[in-house]
């Protein structure tokens, strides 16, 4: 791991609009009595040109939250923004708008498209939006190419790709169109830990060298410890903000969550 | 877009040509239909053509205003207008006289024309002897002598009816019998008379005086043949300006093509006919398609959802699932017309190696339409199946994208609506065909016909639309029956009842086939015994001889009797196929009706009663008939009014006798006696006649050739049911077996329906045998497992195709067939179980691939992540 690598963050426009903002959300799955909270009154902002890690354990609505902030789920109530936009009130078309021009997105598992080349796996969103390759498009692809270091590999099928290599194809097809926010869902889940390490710097640098705008949702403190904030969620609720984390700080954070839960269920205040 | 349509195909192409084959069988059927239409018809312009022989020019009369076509005639005087025109070598009549010709017993009807003036005119060829020249000679067809038994030089005698003015001034028929001269045999090279059998030639005297006879002197046309060297338009314009109201003139061609159009309309109603079974193949290739492209693009649900995050619009999926049945759609189109037109032209070609007497083209001729037509037709009924399958493509979640695990949501909402529609079609449709019934019987067969097809077929779609709801219940009722029997089968019946979407349709599109074939079936079998039962009705023997028909002639113009020796009454017990010999004695008698009245010279039957009980197809038909009671026809009875209670006075030439009566259904004899009463009334009355009663296995035309053989030198006539029976039943074998094998077209797209649906379901469920392999099911129970599935699905979709043939051919039977005859319902039990053990046989066969492959797959493998 690479400790010293989280040098001077990039400083948070505070006057700017926040790329991703949460007002009041709230997602609740089932009925009456058997109503589960999974999102319960979440506001959070997002700054852009940061790399935020959204962190929690398993069950705490970390993917749920961020399924609604990249409007692909419907919240029950409340409002989640991309800069200006309510795509809490956009419809399916407007919402496909999103996804092609102002969102990208990568999986947990890849999700490539295994009869196409690295190549046309990255411009697949430029494909689908049938738009052609002007010259300052062809800049950027090849600067992406470089920053992910596949300018050997873009010939070549996912198959004949490694985990990582394949993961950093997603990354850069979730880029290609110079999204206003990139949503990555457990980006290194099926990598071995040096392949992750990789992916993680290279979402940083995505951030530090091409300014965009990352949130992770992960449910590793080391692959947390990469970002510029780790925003702690339990139980539906935002429990913690950790700015500047180290694996360290993270891990700190992580056992007073499970102390706060214990406290919750016991109700008996336990000194941290 | 396109590029991703195209690649996605690429990778489903193992998966797409199951539905490619279903929509290239269902195109192939119709161009091959079309083009077999096309090749009759030229078949007919030929054949037609051909009875023109090498004329220049056909003339016809012009009718009057108000008179159809088909009515105005020519007249002999017409003939020699036309040949005095400049530049007009020859003119005859097109006419074609139908002889009764005898030889011996045996007897035809054959079709003769005139040896005609000019050779140019003859569309028959002479292979031996000599043409005809004067009224007494005629030349014959070579088969045709050969069926008479007579030989070149030999004699046939024609019965010639002609019409007479009798002593009261009425027109009435005489019979007079005329010997001719076979001088010569002829050959039919063209085809000309392939569609009555061939024809004969009489001199062209003979002609004109049969057309004066009987006929008036009128023909419908004239065949022209001009001097070389005359123009044809300037012959044609002089021919038009004569006769009144004047001449339709044409060339041979024109008058061909004219023809043939009249002729191609009862053609195009044939087509029609058969494409109406290509169509049902095609519903079925339909079916298939669905399925198909509905597990396609559940498999691809990731990519999908992948699509649908990276910015792809609903509307830009939906179009790429619609460009790919499209351009499936496209391709096996094209396959199946070129598979189509191959096996028509291979067909043609074999034909030529026959000597048939229809005239065949030697390759198809491709018209525009049935090119477009199949290829329309495939690729539509390809995009409309995928219509369904494009919407469920749209409503996938993006968040699918983001599941680590395929988990499988099948929707089991199956709308309200859609129940009540198919309950309201059942019951609705139902009450309409059984309405036919009556229909049928008190206003008109067509109306009880019509009524019974739409309620039917109304009935039908009900049924199939419900199949979603009833299909899997059956099916589970049935694997509950298997639940006993081990893993495997219980493992079977859970998986048929994952998807009772897919398990429907999979069996729907083999009930259609199977419900098709089994109305047929069975309307056929009913057909068969209700007929057997109406001709027993009319005339219960299997052959009968008849003495004293219009072949006897002493020469005085009366007809005697003719005597049966007892030798060859030995030699017709002696035939093979002969069961049961009953004499008849026929005797002129004198009979006293109960109310006075006395009627001369009828004619009784005489026969042992005995005998007589054994010779007829019916029980008991002569049960009352002893030696002081005669059976009466009920025709006759109710005529005179008799019933049991009656008593008859009947004289001979050697006395009287007072009889009672028994009334009984005999067809065309009104009273039979025993022989003790015959005795009574003319004892020498001897053996003229026999009723004859086949052995069950006897074949009823090899059988009537011996008995011809064995009669031929005495004058008497053989009739019988047992040939009509044999015609009929031959008739109906025949026209089912083509109608069942176009029907086994689309059961044969439904049986790779069943195949395609349980390999689409095993790559589906590849996790899940995985996982039941990991803990423990061993490679022979999970093929089992498929195994039973496919039987399954396919042995309740042909039991339930069997019930539904059974009920839909009973009331189609009924309606048609209870005006005329006494229906009894039949099941038949060979085709039937036929039909279901092809089912059963198939759907196993369906799943022994899938089987294997999902075996093979090491459970590692197909459990890893992807």
């Amino acid at each position: 791991m690479d400790t010293a690598a989280h040098h001077t963050p990039s400083p948070a426009p505070e006057t700017a609009l926040p790329a991703v903002r949460a007002r009041a959300l709230t997602k609740l799955y089932g009925r009456g009595e058997g109503t589960v909270k999974a999102l319960d009154g979440v506001d959070v902002d997002f700054a852009a040109g940061q790399f935020t890690a959204i962190m929690g354990p398993s069950g705490s609505g970390k993917s749920t939250l961020m399924h609604l902030l990249a409007g692909l789920d419907t919240a029950s109530s409340g409002q989640a923004f991309i800069g200006g936009t309510d795509v809490t009130r956009l419809d399916d078309n407007q919402l496909t708008a999103l996804r092609r021009d102002r969102v990208g997105f990568v999986f947990q598992s890849f999700n490539l498209l295994p009869m196409f080349t690295a190549e046309q796996n990255i411009t697949l969103p430029l494909t689908l939006a049938g738009a052609k390759l002007d010259a300052a498009t062809k800049d950027w692809l090849a600067t992406l190419v470089t920053t992910l270091g596949l300018s050997e590999r873009l010939s070549h099928r996912p198959a004949e790709l490694s985990g990582g290599q394949q993961q950093r194809v997603a990354i850069a097809r979730a880029l290609i169109a110079r999204p206003e926010v990139v949503f990555a869902d457990e980006p290194t889940g099926n990598l071995d830990s040096r392949s992750g390490a990789e992916v993680l710097s290279f979402l940083r640098r995505s951030v530090r060298e091409l300014g965009r705008t990352i949130i992770m949702v992960t449910h590793d403190p080391a692959a947390a410890a990469y970002a510029d904030r780790v925003v702690l969620i339990a139980d539906g609720r935002i429990a913690g903000d950790i700015a500047n984390p180290t694996p360290e700080s993270v891990l700190a954070g992580l056992d007073a969550l499970r102390t706060f839960e214990t406290t919750a269920d016991t109700g008996a205040q336990v000194s941290a | 877009m396109f590029t991703l349509t195209l690649a996605q195909m690429r990778r489903s192409l193992g998966r797409l040509t199951a539905a490619g084959i279903a929509i290239v069988i269902g195109t192939a059927f119709v161009a091959a239909t079309l083009l077999a239409g096309e090749v009759l018809k030229r078949s007919s312009y030929d054949s037609i053509a051909a009875s023109y022989a090498d004329a220049s020019l056909i003339v016809q009369a012009t009718p009057e205003p108000g008179v159809p076509a088909y009515a105005a005639e020519l007249e002999t005087a017409d003939l020699d207008t036309i040949r005095s025109v400049e530049g007009v070598q020859a003119a005859d009549p097109v006419l074609t006289i139908s002889a009764m010709l005898n030889v011996g017993s045996k007897s035809s009807y054959v079709p003769v024309i005139g040896v005609g003036s000019d050779p140019s005119l003859q569309p028959l060829e002479l292979t031996g002897g000599s043409l005809p020249e004067t009224p007494e000679e005629i030349a014959l067809p070579a088969d045709v002598a050969e069926r008479l038994g007579v030989s070149l030089g030999g004699t046939v005698t024609e019965a010639v009816d002609t019409l007479t003015t009798g002593e009261n001034g009425e027109e009435e028929w005489s019979t007079t019998n005329q010997s001719l001269v076979v001088v010569g045999l002829v050959d039919d090279p063209d085809g000309a008379f392939s569609m009555t059998g061939g024809a004969g030639l009489v001199s062209q005297d003979s002609v004109a005086t049969r057309m004066e006879a009987g006929w008036g002197a009128t023909f419908r046309e004239a065949t022209v043949m001009l001097a070389p060297g005359t123009a044809i338009e300037t012959a044609r314009s002089e021919l038009q300006a004569l006769g009144t109201p004047g001449f339709t003139v044409m060339t041979k061609d024109e008058a061909a093509l004219a023809s043939v159009a009249a002729v191609t309309n009862g053609q195009d109603v044939f087509t029609m006919t058969i494409l109406a079974f290509a169509a049902v193949a095609l519903l079925v290739a339909a079916l298939v398609i669905s399925n198909t492209f509905q597990v396609i693009v559940a498999q691809r649900t990731r990519t999908l959802a992948l699509l649908r995050c990276v910015g792809a619009s609903k509307r830009q999926l939906r179009s790429s699932v619609l460009l790919e049945a499209s351009l499936l759609g496209l391709v096996s189109s094209a396959i199946g017309f070129a598979t189509g037109a191959l096996l028509v032209q291979a067909t043609v070609l074999i034909l030529q190696r026959f000597d048939l007497d229809v005239p065949i083209p030697q390759t198809i001729t491709v018209t525009v339409g049935s090119v477009v037509w199949p290829l329309v037709v495939g690729t539509l009924v390809t995009v409309l199946a995928s219509l369904v399958p494009a919407r469920a493509a749209t409503r996938v979640a993006p968040l699918a994208a983001l599941r680590p695990a395929e988990l499988e949501k099948v929707s089991t909402r199956t709308s309200r609506v859609r129940l009540v529609f198919s309950l309201l079609l059942v019951l609705g449709g139902g009450a309409l065909m059984v309405a036919g019934l009556p229909l049928a019987t008190d206003v008109s067969v067509e109306l009880g016909l019509l009524a019974g097809m739409v309620g039917g077929a109304a009935s039908f779609v009900g049924v199939l639309l419900g199949a979603v709801f009833w299909v899997p219940a059956i099916v589970s009722w049935v694997a509950r029956l298997l639940n006993r029997s081990g893993a495997s089968a219980q493992l079977a019946a859970a998986n048929t009842l994952r998807n009772p979407r897919r398990t429907a349709a999979t069996s729907t599109a083999l009930l259609i086939g199977v419900t098709l074939v089994a109305m047929m079936s069975v309307g056929a079998a009913t057909a068969r015994t209700s007929l057997d039962g109406t001709l027993d009705q009319e005339y219960p023997f299997d052959f009968a001889i008849e003495g004293a028909g219009m072949t006897s002639d002493p020469g005085d113009g009366s007809s005697a009797p003719s005597v049966l020796s007892p030798t060859i009454l030995g030699e017709l017990s002696d035939i093979s196929g002969v069961a049961v010999l009953a004499e008849v004695t026929t005797a002129p008698v004198s009979i006293t009706w109960p109310d006075g009245t006395v009627s001369e010279d009828n004619e009784l039957t005489i026969v042992d009663p005995a005998k007589a009980a054994e010779s007829v197809n019916v029980d008991g038909l002569f049960a009352g008939l002893d030696d002081t009671t005669v059976a009466v026809d009920r025709f006759t009875a109710s005529n005179y009014n008799l019933d049991s209670e009656s008593t008859l006075e009947l004289r001979g030439p050697d006395g009287t006798v007072t009889v009672g009566v028994t009334v009984t259904q005999v067809g065309t004899i009104s009273i039979v006696a025993s022989p003790v009463v015959g005795d009574q009334l003319d004892a020498a009355a001897s053996v003229n006649g026999a009723w004859l009663k086949l052995t069950d296995s006897a074949d009823a035309s090899a059988t009537a050739s011996d008995i011809q053989g064995v009669v031929a030198e005495t004058p008497v006539a053989l009739v019988g049911q047992a040939l009509q029976r044999a015609e009929m039943e031959d008739l109906i074998n025949t026209f089912l077996a083509i109608i069942v094998g176009l029907l086994g077209i689309a059961v044969i797209i439904a049986l790779i329906g069943v195949a395609n649906t349980l390999s689409l379901s095993v790559l589906e469920r590849r996790r899940e045998s995985a996982t039941l392999r990991a803990i423990g099911l061993s490679r022979r129970q999970l093929r089992a497992t498929l195994a039973i599935e496919g039987t399954l699905i396919a042995g309740v979709g042909a039991v339930l195709g069997v019930v539904l043939g059974l009920i839909y051919g009973w009331v189609g039977s009924m309606i048609v067939l209870s005006t005329f005859a006494d229906v009894s319902l039949t099941v038949p039990w060979r085709d039937v179980t036929l039909v279901v053990a092809i089912a059963v046989v198939a759907g196993l066969l369906a799943s022994v691939l899938p089987a294997r492959s999902a075996a093979r797959t090491s459970p590692v493998e197909a459990l890893a992540v992807e």
